[in-house]
């Protein structure tokens, strides 16, 4: 119960954020994949820089999850064809839709009607994976059967 | 205030945040994808008792709305290079039919890369996850080559 609070503000947050950073505008999005502007590329460094030095901290304190008690543990994927082929056909509809699916579900909460399109689509997409591998289930990118899963490993480990 | 667009290296580090408090308060993984598909996966079973993903996907619908609410523009009117190309009646359906095969696309591609620009891009990069940074190099290649071929057609 307490996760799912958390997890809506934290979607809050993050749908705001999308929408102030520009991201739910298509137009936006376009000028950053023509290498117009640099913003968008400069707003995911600087978001991945802040979450790598987040987990690894949390990593190095052993911290247990605040809300569940749950140790914080997560495992890495080696690369397979099917990262490659789906990101494929996934960047394919990203720039041709110049919306991903997070800006995709703000732009329905701004009341952009051509987003209706687009997110039918993503749920019709969505719908056909799952129909066609009901083995493979979530989360899909943390545990897959050819997916060889490596002990996570700090990159600032203190030495012992 | 809400018209202007953020600054990078505010909006950057809140959304890396926000990975990282998805951690902390209950080791979960943050990816935009995971909702939809909890969304799907349950309402294809009769049910909508959705985990936190799928809250985290309605999340950011009603931060949409907020948005918009509060003076940030409700982001109405036309949709980037489709309604700069496509016009009339026969227009509205090229465009409606366009973006709906690339969501399909991005439904389906999403999913079986294991997440898409939050899930891969952010999450799983920030893990330093080898697939999800052969993920990530993948889909902003694509979406980067598919944007100059639609500049050179039109």
């Amino acid at each position: 119960m307490r996760s799912r609070l958390a997890g809506t503000l934290i979607g809050v947050v993050f749908g705001i954020t999308l929408c102030w950073s520009g991201m739910s505008n298509p137009t936006v999005i376009r000028e950053a994949l023509l290498f117009e502007r640099a913003y968008l590329f400069l707003m995911f460094a600087s978001a991945v820089l802040v979450a790598v030095i987040g987990l690894q901290t949390l990593r190095r304190r052993r911290a247990r999850a605040l809300l569940t008690g749950a140790p914080l543990t997560w495992t890495r994927d080696q690369p397979g064809r099917r990262h490659v082929t789906g990101s494929a056909l996934f960047g394919l509809g990203w720039g041709i839709a110049d919306a991903c699916p997070g800006p995709i579900a703000a732009q329905i909460g701004q009341g952009v009607p051509w987003a209706l399109f687009t997110i039918a689509g993503v749920l019709a997409g969505v719908y056909l994976f799952l129909r066609q591998g009901a083995a493979e289930s979530e989360p899909a990118a943390d545990a897959t059967p050819e997916a060889m899963t490596v002990a996570y490993r700090p990159l600032l480990a203190p030495r012992a | 205030m809400l018209d202007h667009q953020l600054a990078w290296y505010v909006a950057g580090p809140v959304l890396g945040l926000c990975v990282v408090v998805c951690r902390a308060l209950f080791n979960g993984r943050l990816g935009v994808t995971g909702g939809y598909s909890e969304v799907v996966a349950q309402l294809v079973r009769g049910s909508v008792r959705f985990d936190w993903r799928g809250w985290f996907l309605i999340g950011i619908v009603v931060g949409g709305m907020l948005f918009a609410v509060l003076g940030g523009g409700a982001g109405v009117g036309g949709y980037g290079w489709l309604t700069g190309t496509f016009h009339g009646v026969l227009g509205q359906v090229v465009i409606a039919a366009v973006l709906l095969v690339a969501g399909v696309l991005i439904g389906f591609g999403a999913k079986t890369a294991g997440g898409c620009t939050s899930g891969n891009g952010l999450t799983g990069t920030s893990m330093l996850s080898p697939a999800s940074l052969v993920a990530t190099a993948t889909f902003f290649g694509a979406a980067i080559i598919v944007s100059f071929v639609i500049e050179a057609v039109i």
